[in-house]
């Protein structure tokens, strides 16, 4: 393999990994607080994209592409990442905060039952055909030295970084962040301290709900809307996120990123045929299961968000 | 127990008067239809079944068979998955108990459903499945689309002899229609003396192919050969331009389906892909063309053009057996169906072989902007690549 195809595998990798971390992120920061995986996070990723799509078409209209569309564009996914928060915290108080104190198993079969009603809804209300989101910009691809990388690739990049850091600053620096984790360590001394528990968790859930919108508007840029885009990628990102160490906000970031390359190199280094390529990342699964259950990051049922 | 003999006579001369009454009024009979009307694929399946929603009505509206009976259809959605097929089908043979059926429409539902149909005993005529081995399912198992056994071979002698590529790579899908063309057309092209150099595969829902891209880009062929459905192919030239891959594509009949140019916009230009044969715009082809329109809004597709002459020669067949007969029996209606001969239908004449793929020829097209331009009609004699106008 030459250095240039290498170095596009690479970049190709690094994409897809920075969306699979930003919506890891909403998987991780939920199992921190509630020790439960809400399945539903990829549905919730896909109606963000479809209320993202249908506020910038209707924002754009006819528009050539300038400035505005790029407005625009920003507009829709801020109006998509509050509407799926608001779902996201809609869901946790319908679904799951009254089995709260039930079994372990229970919010996870009603996660999973809003997933099926949230696609299953939206295939109805939208039709199953996928809907083209068409780029805010000039997607015409820049080449350095046979690697080629798209405005596109650079924005997922960029949006993911920056998402992350305000995230890490978010949670490390403010009070708020110091509630989310001492609801994390222990939720019953942390409600003794005077900690609104209920609250840490509808923020907890809003803003995961609201990073899976911006990861399903960059994801639908290149593969376009449909009912059932956030299935597969919400399974992946879980991945990365247990791949990561669950609970664990960095491992999630750590986790999404190396899971987008080792797809990629998987196929294009180690030569499992390209029909397979979805079988890597579940093949991680396991492997990191059995080898080291914690995940990369993980530190054994302690310290988490 | 007097009581339920009582009910029990009531019962029997009820069921009986209910016989009698359904064997006064001769009801006409019905044919199926089956395809994805639901779904990323739905574009082919609407397109195919107005076809034979346009055959059907302008036929009863002639009088119907024998000038009487009116001719029902029965479209089921398959959403291009064979189990939604089998049901389908389940549904059409034993309650709705259709004399012949269109369709399906993908070669995968085909496979399935052509079981199925062969051991019912049920005529099937699909417009589009094109896989080699779809006619050796069984004798009621009949196509009006090119198999792809002979587009295959067009494909791979015209890459080579016409277009002048001696290296090739192929990324294709995990399904019988898109694997069938690739091992055609390989076979083909390497016989012509050309070498296949990469084949890359995914499978079907795939959205990113960036990977298999690059490592295709790496290999640098001449041309790249993606025998794919629209949904797929316009993802995959989309995001070969966004790796600035300059090298040309070659495509399939699947590439006949205008949804490309709107899911694709230009980055369908420059494509060469093999299709149907043009029929030198016949008039039968004009008005079909303009019933279609005026009729669903949409212009018909190859697949669709191909349904159209299959709805016709089925009901034909239905109407020559009841006229011989009086019945519509299944065997009957097969065995007409086979013998058609010189049919002048919209997609030109017709005839069947002996494993029941149609006689034909394919074209070739190249897109200009979002236009296709029809390059010639070719057929394959003995290994020799022919051009026929």
């Amino acid at each position: 393999m030459g250095i240039a195809e290498f170095f596009q595998h690479l970049t190709n990798g690094l994409t897809l990994g920075g969306i699979y971390a930003l919506i890891a992120l909403g998987y991780t920061m939920v199992y921190g607080i509630l020790k439960f995986i809400n399945f539903a996070h990829g549905d919730v990723l896909m109606v963000g994209s479809y209320a993202g799509l249908f506020i910038y078409n209707a924002l754009r209209g006819d528009a050539p592409l300038g400035p505005w569309v790029l407005i625009a564009f920003f507009l829709a996914m801020l109006a998509s990442m509050v509407i799926s928060a608001l779902l996201g915290v809609t869901i946790e108080r319908v679904a799951y905060k009254p089995l709260r104190k039930a079994t372990r198993l229970a919010p996870l079969l009603s996660a999973i039952g809003v997933s099926f009603i949230l696609s299953n809804s939206a295939a109805w209300a939208f039709g199953t055909n996928s809907k083209k989101f068409h780029y805010p910009f000039d997607n015409t691809p820049f080449v350095f030295k046979g690697v080629v990388i798209t405005p596109h690739q650079i924005l997922i990049l960029s949006v993911s970084l920056v998402m992350m850091i305000i995230l890490k600053i978010f949670i490390d620096r403010t009070r708020m962040g110091k509630a989310m984790r001492a609801t994390s360590l222990d939720q019953q001394t942390a409600m003794l301290m005077g900690i609104n528990v209920d609250r840490v968790i509808s923020l907890t859930f809003s803003i995961g709900s609201a990073l899976a919108a911006v990861g399903g508007i960059l994801i639908a840029l290149d593969f376009k809307v449909y009912a059932t885009m956030g299935t597969m990628t919400g399974l992946k990102a879980f991945v990365a996120a247990v791949f990561g160490g669950i609970g664990n906000i960095t491992g999630a970031m750590l986790g999404g990123i190396l899971l987008g390359i080792l797809e990629t190199f998987g196929v294009a280094i180690f030569g499992i045929p390209s029909g397979l390529k979805d079988t890597i990342a579940f093949g991680v699964l396991i492997i990191i299961l059995l080898v080291k259950p914690a995940g990369l990051l993980g530190k054994d049922e302690k310290e988490k968000v | 127990m007097k009581k339920s003999l009582l009910i029990t006579v009531a019962l029997v001369a009820l069921i009986s008067v209910s016989v009698f009454a359904g064997g006064s009024g001769e009801t006409g009979p019905k044919i199926g239809f089956i395809g994805p009307m639901t779904g990323d694929n739905a574009n082919y399946g609407i397109l195919c079944n107005n076809s034979v929603i346009l055959a059907v009505e302008q036929f009863n509206a002639k009088g119907g068979i024998d000038g009487k009976l009116k001719v029902t259809l029965v479209t089921e959605d398959s959403e291009g998955v064979p189990e939604k097929g089998l049901s389908a089908i389940e549904k059409l043979s034993s309650s709705d108990k259709i004399s012949g059926l269109i369709g399906p429409v993908f070669t995968g539902v085909a496979f399935a459903v052509g079981e199925r149909v062969q051991n019912e005993g049920i005529v099937m005529l699909s417009p589009s499945a094109t896989h080699a081995d779809i006619t050796s399912i069984g004798d009621y198992v009949f196509r009006t689309v090119v198999s792809d056994g002979l587009q295959g071979e067009v494909a791979g002698h015209y890459f080579y002899e016409k277009l002048g590529y001696r290296t090739i790579g192929v990324l294709y899908a995990k399904n019988d229609y898109s694997q069938g063309l690739f091992e055609g057309m390989t076979a083909s092209f390497e016989k012509a003396g050309g070498k296949m150099i990469i084949s890359e595969a995914f499978q079907v829902g795939d959205k990113d192919f960036k990977t298999q891209l690059t490592k295709i880009r790496s290999a640098n062929p001449e041309a790249i050969y993606i025998p794919n459905y629209t949904a797929e192919m316009a993802q995959i030239l989309e995001q070969a331009s966004q790796l600035g891959i300059k090298i040309p594509f070659l495509s399939c009949d699947g590439f006949s389906n205008p949804d490309i140019y709107n899911l694709a916009g230009d980055f369908t230009h420059g494509v060469v892909y093999v299709g149907p044969a043009q029929v030198a715009e016949s008039l039968a082809y004009a008005k079909f063309k303009s019933d279609y329109e005026k009729k669903f809004g949409v212009s018909p597709d190859s697949f669709a053009t191909n349904a159209f002459d299959g709805a016709n020669i089925l009901l034909g067949a239905m109407e020559k057996v009841y006229k011989a007969t009086g019945t519509f029996d299944r065997k009957a209606i097969r065995d007409a169906v086979a013998a058609t001969k010189d049919y002048q239908g919209v997609t030109g004449t017709v005839n069947f072989a002996e494993n029941g793929d149609i006689i034909a020829y394919q074209g070739l097209y190249r897109v200009n902007g979002t236009t296709p331009e029809y390059i010639g009609t070719f057929t394959v004699v003995d290994g020799v690549l022919t051009q026929v106008d």
